[in-house]
């Protein structure tokens, strides 16, 4: 054998920089952009006040609704007409929607960019919302969810917010809706959806080579014709945690595997401890190298992978893990994971796995942000929570100067593993008695 | 329309031992892409070792002679790379993308796996990455609704012996009875460096490449006479069209039609390509503009056709819609059936062609924006074609698609009677 035994070290480092940021009022709207030279491709992607947040408690799944709508015809063309138009260009209207915002955006070679934001803003802006459109999407989304929630996983997800955050919020309730909330819209709630939210200006935001792209042009086309300013935002929600685990159990008869969604409420976007926060949850549930991957995976074998992130958007967050483990070791899977939060929270995280997941988070900064869509939905995050346009770079230090010290504190108060909801989605009658028998929490059935 | 679908270097060698190199320069960011594309898929698999080449892909992170187990992935995320590892019926691959600095941190890794992969291969560890395919098999394919179209549209397509008849993801019980001997001759035949290209793209230069892949992969000893997987480039035309009807646990009847077309790489399968983003992409294509919108009995999120890019026998051309509410399958199935007939028969208008060739041209231009999906592409080009500037054909090779071809391609491989049909019914709730 003829192998270098000996593991090369690393060559001298490149230096980090993020695309130089372009901030710019425009026709009452504001332009971010990122400079990609000779990038073929640009991204452009209208940022609206309008997440899921923005939905009454009730109506969720709304903006889902509204986003299909806006592709049935125009003040100027019918649907048929406008899917042709904008695919001509070659892209498809790409929209997207979470707690914070609501994003619309369009991927082209970059010299149809300013053809395709002057469609995407004829969608977004005067959309013709005729009822019967309405009507039919409405029906089509709620089947869509239907069959989204055939699936495993989805119901677990309800059931896992609904026990942290109250089902009688809206950040207690599904995302994009479950299929009766939107079954019960109307086209007056589209309506007034589409009038609050959705004629505001926004940010527009650009990603590609801006040699060849008008930055002022793209704004007049994305913010003709809107108005109203910003509105406020409520400050971050104080989540209480549970006294006690429970485990919910929601039945899928005949389930080869089991979907574990194990969780509890933690800090919002903006708290000083995200850094070391995000960390320790690499360590313990984000890497494929993390402690619950290697445990659960590479040593017992139970699952084709889990993970666990702290996740967070402007109000409120929560720390999650999720899996598929075979039906017949569900309860032992259920346990070693739950010990391996445990584990951590108490014991914290050695320098060892500690330098992975920084080196790891920090240098997948070059390597993930280098796609016109990768670079744009960075500029999002910019722009949704209040960043500087050096954030990157910043972020990037805050990551490898972390130390063990503060990442473990992190874990100490920032994980509760004796505030756990412990959902479990498979087959009840076969799993119901050794759940009870793991200790882990009283069982309830969802 | 632009001459080139690549236009960025690419320099080549090849080692004394046969192992291609492939180098695309591109100081843009400071990340490169490693891919190693093995030519071995689960098309070499015989008949009782089904899902063996993927087994074997993941035994590849398991550890080799001077890497510990699950050390690879600790030092590739340790040095900021994302990496992974995918298997198809063709071809397995293996991929990570770096800071530029850890390069040869990541050719090291992949030269210990090639040339020493075997002496560390343990029944344990076998034992434990069976269950966790067999976890993986359950996870995509077992427990969600229509999870096994797949597994059961090849043995309709392709005859038993054919390269192609069963899936990548095996069978349990072959699964099952995986024994260790058999995975170390696997590597010992299939993972040398004569059966292999490795391609970089990034911020890194051909010579500084070459000198490094001569260091660690130079000294692993070629194979030599590997042996082929069986010949799969004539199937027989049935004559007959094929139908199964499965009742499962799912939320709505779907419907899928799938055609032997042309292999990849091929003229005929450039115009399947655009033949299915006119018949399957996007609000404007055929099926959405006719099904989910027209006569309304498709649920439109899930309508699609598409080839899959398989290059070493007829690949295939799937479609696929789902009824809406109180549509029953029949419905369903001959308005599928309709629109595909009506490749042959209705022309593609300009438009259609224009809206086709913009979405593939986008597409295309995606697959190119990072490192990575540069690399892969150049290593399947220099694997399955001998020559990775070959990449630079496909594009125009699309744009150059006729609505003339796209019917005679519509009138001879898409006939009615030498089509695969698969349906879904829900079955009954208690």
């Amino acid at each position: 054998m003829t192998l270098i035994a000996t593991r090369p070290g690393p060559g001298p480092a490149r230096p980090y920089r993020f695309p130089s940021v372009v901030r710019r009022a425009v026709a009452g709207g504001q332009v971010v952009a990122a400079h990609l030279p000779g990038q073929n491709l640009a991204v452009a992607l209208l940022l609206l006040d309008a997440g899921a947040e923005r939905e009454p408690v009730g109506k969720e799944g709304l903006g889902g609704v509204l986003a299909k709508a806006l592709e049935e015809g125009t003040a100027q063309r019918d649907a048929a007409a406008y899917a042709l138009a904008v695919e001509g260009l070659g892209t498809e209207l790409v929209t997207a929607l979470d707690w914070d915002s609501f994003q619309v955006s369009v991927q082209v070679p970059v010299d149809r960019l300013g053809a395709a934001v002057e469609l995407l803003a004829e969608a977004v802006r005067t959309p013709r919302l005729d009822p019967a459109d309405v009507v039919r999407v409405r029906d089509d989304e709620a089947t869509a969810l239907r069959m989204d929630w055939a699936n495993p996983g989805p119901r677990a997800d309800a059931a896992l917010r609904a026990d942290l955050f109250g089902a009688e919020n809206r950040w207690g309730r599904p995302m994009y809706g479950d299929p009766e909330s939107v079954a019960g819209l109307d086209v007056e709630d589209v309506r007034v959806f589409h009038s609050e939210w959705f004629i505001r200006p926004g940010t527009l935001v650009v990603a590609g080579d801006l040699d060849r792209v008008d930055l002022d042009a793209l704004g007049a086309a994305a913010f003709a014709g809107t108005g109203g300013g910003p509105v406020d935002r409520a400050g971050p929600i104080d989540v209480r945690l549970r006294e006690g685990r429970r485990i919910i159990l929601v039945d899928r008869p005949g389930s080869v595997q089991s979907t574990l969604r194990l969780g509890h409420p933690s800090p919002h976007r903006a708290h000083p401890d995200h850094v070391p926060m995000t960390l320790a949850g690499t360590v313990l549930g984000g890497a494929f190298t993390s402690r619950l991957n290697h445990l659960i995976r590479e040593v017992r074998g139970y699952t084709y992978g889990i993970r666990g992130d702290f996740a967070s958007s402007r109000r409120f967050g929560r720390f999650a893990v999720s899996s598929g483990v075979q039906t017949a070791v569900t309860a032992p899977a259920l346990t070693e994971a739950v010990g391996e939060i445990s584990r951590t929270q108490s014991g914290g995280v050695t320098e060892e796995e500690l330098a992975v997941a920084r080196s790891w988070r920090a240098g997948q900064l070059s390597v993930e942000l280098q796609s016109p869509r990768a670079i744009a939905a960075a500029l999002a995050t910019l722009v949704v929570h209040d960043l500087p346009d050096d954030y990157h770079a910043r972020l990037r230090e805050a990551l490898l100067a972390a130390d063990v010290d503060q990442v473990s504190a992190a874990a100490a108060t920032h994980l509760h593993p004796e505030s756990l909801t412990l959902v479990v989605e498979g087959d009840a009658a076969v799993i119901r008695d050794e759940l009870a028998a793991t200790g882990l929490g009283e069982i309830v059935e969802s | 329309m632009p001459d080139s679908g690549y236009p960025w270097p690419i320099e080549t060698t090849r080692l004394d031992n046969g192992l291609r190199v492939v180098v695309s320069e591109d100081r843009t960011a400071p990340a490169v892409a490693v891919n190693l594309w093995y030519d071995v898929g689960s098309r070499h698999e015989p008949q009782g070792q089904t899902g063996f080449a993927h087994l074997f892909e993941h035994l590849m992170f398991e550890g080799s002679v001077n890497v510990a187990k699950t050390e690879h992935m600790k030092l590739i995320q340790g040095a900021g790379g994302s990496l992974n590892a995918t298997t198809n019926p063709d071809r397995t691959n293996y991929f990570e993308t770096v800071p530029a600095e850890h390069l040869e941190l990541a050719l090291w890794l992949e030269a210990d796996r090639m040339g020493g992969l075997v002496p560390a291969l343990t029944q344990e560890t076998l034992d434990n990455q069976r269950d966790v395919v067999k976890n993986e098999r359950r996870q995509r394919y077992e427990n969600v609704p229509y999870g096994d179209a797949w597994l059961r549209l090849l043995p309709l397509l392709y005859p038993p012996g054919h390269p192609y008849h069963h899936a990548t993801i095996g069978s349990m019980a072959d699964l099952n009875a995986a024994d260790l001997a058999t995975f170390q001759a696997f590597h010992r035949t299939y993972y040398a460096p004569d059966n292999a290209v490795l391609t970089v793209v990034g911020d890194t230069s051909a010579a500084e490449v070459f000198a490094l892949a001569e260091k660690y992969f130079g000294g692993i000893p070629a194979r030599g006479d590997i042996p082929a997987a069986p010949d799969g480039r004539t199937v027989p035309a049935t004559g007959r069209p094929v139908a199964e009807t499965v009742t499962a646990d799912v939320p709505a009847p779907r419907v899928y039609v799938a055609h032997r077309t042309h292999p990849f790489g091929s003229p005929g399968y450039d115009v399947i390509t655009v033949l299915a983003a006119v018949l399957g992409s996007g609000r404007g294509s055929r099926l959405y503009q006719r099904l989910a919108d027209g006569e309304r009995i498709a649920q439109p999120d899930l309508v699609g056709a598409y080839g899959v890019d398989l290059a070493h026998a007829p690949a295939p051309l799937i479609a696929t819609v789902t009824a809406r509410p109180g549509v029953g399958a029949q419905r369903l199935a001959d308005g599928l059936h309709a629109v595909m007939d009506e490749l042959a028969t209705v022309p593609v208008t300009p438009s259609e062609l224009d809206r086709a060739k913009a979405l593939l041209s986008t597409a295309w231009w995606r697959q190119m924006s990072t490192v990575d999906g540069r690399a892969d592409t150049l290593s399947r080009y220099a694997t399955q074609f001998g020559d990775p500037a070959r990449a630079a054909e496909r594009l125009p090779a699309w744009l150059a698609v006729t609505a003339e071809q796209i019917a005679e391609a519509a009138a001879e491989v898409l006939a009615a009677d030498d089509r695969v049909t698969l349906t879904y019914l829900a079955e009954e709730k208690p």
